[in-house]
């Protein structure tokens, strides 16, 4: 199975990696997915980027925020703004807000990454639209540590998809966004965009999908991945 | 902080108790709380929570039921759920279950026990008592005002100097020349260490002067010996609500049996410009209805500066019912001027909220004529003309004529004393419907003009059948639980009973009525006089018809309930508006509807054990 597959090339690749926050991350086992979701633990995280590609583009902020079993920890949560090479586009300045001056301000992603590897460690990463994310995270450990990012990942969006190809109803593309999605649970709608608000709204969806499909008897984590 | 938590932030500093907290502890709050998402129909609180929490609702809704299933409450956005965290607080442990998919905040009880303990204002919130947090609350209203001393200096403080007095044997003469020296308009005249009499500036004119007594008389001969007297620790309205009442000048202030001094209106006057004793003082020389009416025209603007001064509803309703007393009074005297000296001696009742002194500024009129018992039958012509004067000035004065008919100029309310008391019998022992109906109105029962001690004869004939028979007041405890109150606030909406919503209450219906029906049922089966229903309240916590606490409970919930009452009214008058008792959720603050809840649990609470006490629901 390709998760016990996941757990092996972990083990391979702790085994080749220098010391360093990448081999930090991977000296913890990832959580198996037979365990319950309750028990599990979580980072939920978001990005804003300068555009899509992660060869091309470059992270302007991450924001995340662990989760205990069925319960979002905010102490842990955090945000970072992450210092950029060159200007940042005009047109996804529009969206994340965050202008040339305010990434002047920000910390080098070599510094911040590693602060994220540490939350991550021995945790299911729960993102929305995932591919975003392991794309850009990816990148940037290749290109600061070496090696990929390995990480067993929930994506809400895939679970919601899921959900409404079982049911047979038609949907669009745009039902699918984390806010539209939220308005369907009843989660509170966060007015900024920015990268922690959307980590937190992915995590109380990742919660909302859960207990709507729990019966009150647990779940294993390999349901929702 | 993180700025991105600044939505979490934000959403607990407008909601209360979290909005009690300094700017910089709101800041870090955010960190301190977990989130969890409950799915419609969940148990609340969560079973599963391995550290005691409060939770704090974010979306959602949560139904609060009691033993018996009975729904007690539901929980909106921005309210805070039953919760281990008091385990002392038997309310906040109900179990519930969400009614909506749900997001809650949890913010653990050490972390909460740790903001109690820092800030008194967050602390008072979870003040342990549904009770001491409203008593809490009336302390701020009557802080609350613009500082003028009336409602809360007492008559002790008022007084000026030193005691200036004489002795009955004193000449007039000598007794003025005291007075003058003193500059003083009144002096009070001992007889050994006790107190005989007082004279004022103007007994020296009208019985002494004008009268052509001689000057060097003994000032027994003019001195004023039955005296109304306050205690020390009268607060100056309450003193002031005496003189309005009495429609005198000059009180002798005693402390235990000692004289302290005499408190004047024009002392009172120095500390508050006292419109009510102003308007009663215009009312006794107004020489005809429409003068009257004009003066009744100020009795809003009288609610809106006694509502500023930080006055409770019992004070703003002493005061108003003052006024309309002295206005009926004076329409009585009106009219025997008009139609000669009555035949027979009568007594002119008010009843309702004027008879229990709780009128606020233009209620209906309620009023009823009882005739000694040797009238004869051609004597009606007079009183049918004296209750048609009174009537139409009353409704002339913006008192409108009751929509019932319950007024002197209806026949059936204008009878001899023995009519009367066979009236009361059929009432109390056939308390059919129609008796229920009017029993807010003859049940409460004031004189207002009684010049033969005809209603004294009346009333304790009424109460000693009442006391006596358990099923009447069985009845009319039945009676009293009709109206409820509402169960709370859901979002923008009224939680009533059964679980409907409703955008508006009834303050007067849901909230008052309630409360005065309760003192009447205890009253009348403790055979009791009293009708004003704080007064009923403590009287019959004095005779036992319900607990100390019981009542003290009742009293607070009365007033505070009034005086938000009484608060909305002044906010439509001063706008130019017509005064209503509707009250939207939206028109009250966080705080004043966690208030307004704690109130309406009490009078819950007190409906319940009447109900049990009589087994009210048989009689329903």
């Amino acid at each position: 199975m390709a998760c016990f597959a996941l757990e092996w090339r972990r083990r391979w690749r702790l085994r080749r990696a220098p010391p360093g926050p990448l081999r930090d991350y991977l000296s913890a086992p990832f959580p198996p997915p037979s365990r319950d979701y309750r028990k599990t633990e979580y980072v939920a995280v978001d990005l804003e980027t300068t555009g899509l590609d992660p060869r091309l583009d470059q992270i302007l902020s991450i924001g995340w925020v662990v989760v205990h079993g069925a319960r979002i920890d905010l102490s842990s949560a955090c945000h970072r703004l992450i210092r950029v090479e060159g200007d940042i586009p005009e047109d996804t300045a529009v969206i994340h807000q965050i202008t040339d001056d305010l990434a002047a301000t920000g910390l080098e992603l070599s510094l911040a990454l590693p602060e994220f590897l540490q939350a991550l460690r021995g945790r299911i990463m729960i993102a929305h639209h995932a591919s975003v994310e392991l794309g850009f995270l990816g990148a940037a450990c290749k290109r600061l540590f070496g090696a990929g990012l390995l990480v067993r990942t929930i994506d809400t969006q895939a679970i919601a998809r899921r959900i409404l190809e079982r049911r047979q109803t038609a949907f669009k593309a745009s039902d699918l966004r984390l806010h539209a999605l939220g308005e369907r649970y009843n989660l509170p709608r966060y007015g900024a965009h920015n990268a922690l608000s959307d980590a937190l709204a992915a995590a109380e969806l990742f919660l909302a999908q859960a207990a709507h499909r729990d019966n009150g008897r647990g779940m294993r984590v390999a349901e929702f991945l | 902080m993180d700025v991105e938590l600044i939505e979490i932030r934000d959403f607990l500093a407008s909601h209360a108790p979290f909005d009690r907290l300094p700017e910089e502890t709101l800041e870090h709050l955010p960190k301190r709380l977990s989130v969890r998402y409950l799915r419609r129909g969940s148990a609340f609180p969560p079973t599963d929570d391995d550290s005691p929490c409060l939770y704090i609702l974010r979306r959602g809704a949560v139904e609060v039921r009691d033993d018996e299933g009975n729904l007690v409450g539901k929980l909106a956005e921005g309210d805070l759920c039953p919760s281990p965290c008091h385990p002392d607080q038997p309310q906040m442990q109900m179990p519930g279950q969400t009614s909506e998919d749900t997001l809650v905040y949890l913010l653990p009880c050490e972390t909460l026990a740790q903001l109690r303990s820092k800030h008194a204002e967050f602390a008072e919130h979870f003040e342990q008592s549904v009770s001491g947090r409203l008593r809490k609350a009336l302390a701020n209203i009557k802080e609350s005002g613009d500082g003028t001393g009336l409602m809360t200096v007492q008559v002790r403080d008022l007084l000026g100097r030193e005691l200036v007095s004489t002795t009955p044997d004193t000449s007039i003469e000598a007794a003025a020349k005291i007075m003058s020296d003193a500059r003083c308009s009144s002096l009070i005249i001992m007889a050994a260490d006790r107190l005989a009499g007082m004279i004022t500036d103007r007994d020296l004119r009208n019985r002494c002067l004008a009268a052509g007594l001689s000057p060097t008389e003994p000032v027994r001969a003019i001195m004023t010996e039955k005296l109304h007297t306050v205690q020390a620790d009268t607060l100056g309205f309450e003193a002031l609500i005496r003189m309005t009442r009495l429609n005198v000048h000059h009180l002798p202030v005693i402390d235990g049996s000692r004289v302290l001094g005499v408190v004047s209106t024009s002392d009172l006057v120095r500390v508050q410009s006292a419109n009510a004793i102003y308007l009663v003082g215009d009312v006794s020389k107004a020489g005809s209805a429409e003068t009257l009416a004009d003066i009744s025209g100020k009795l809003p603007e009288l609610q809106i500066q006694l509502v500023a001064s930080g006055a409770t509803a019992d004070q703003i309703g002493q005061a108003v019912s003052a006024v309309t007393d002295a206005i009926t009074l004076r329409l009585l005297q009106l009219a025997e001027e008009t139609l000669g000296p009555p035949p027979v001696p009568y007594c002119w009742m008010a009843g309702g909220s004027q008879a229990r002194r709780e009128q606020s500024s233009h209620s209906d009129q309620d009023n009823a004529l009882l005739i000694a018992d040797h009238m004869k039958p051609e004597d009606d012509a007079y009183f049918a003309a004296l209750a048609r004067m009174v009537n139409d000035g009353l409704n002339a004065c913006g008192y409108i004529y009751c929509p019932g008919d319950v007024m002197a100029s209806n026949p059936k309310w204008r009878k001899p004393l023995n009519i009367w008391t066979k009236y009361f019998n059929t009432w109390i022992k056939r308390p059919e419907p129609m008796a229920l109906m009017l029993s807010s109105v003859f049940f409460d029962l004031r004189p207002i003009c009684d010049t033969e001690g005809l209603f004294g004869e009346l009333q304790e004939r009424v109460l000693n059948l009442s006391k006596a028979d358990r099923i009447f007041v069985a009845y009319m405890a039945a009676n009293a639980l009709k109206h409820r109150p509402p169960l709370g606030f859901f979002r923008k909406f009224v939680l009533i009973h059964g679980g409907d919503h409703n955008h508006t209450f009834d303050i007067k219906h849901r909230g008052i009525v309630p409360i005065v029906d309760l003192a009447r049922v205890y009253a009348l089966s403790s055979g009791l006089a009293e009708t004003n229903t704080l007064e009923r309240l403590k009287a019959a916590a004095e005779a036992g018809a319900l607990s100390k606490d019981g009542a003290a409970n009742l009293v607070d919930a009365a007033e505070l309930i009034g005086t938000l009452r009484m608060r909305h009214q002044a906010r439509q008058l001063r706008r130019g508006e017509q005064a209503d008792n509707f009250l939207s959720p939206d028109d009250l603050s966080p705080l004043e509807r966690g208030h307004l809840k704690d109130a309406f649990s009490l009078i819950n609470t007190m409906q319940e054990s009447l109900g049990q006490r009589y087994q009210a629901g048989r009689f329903v």
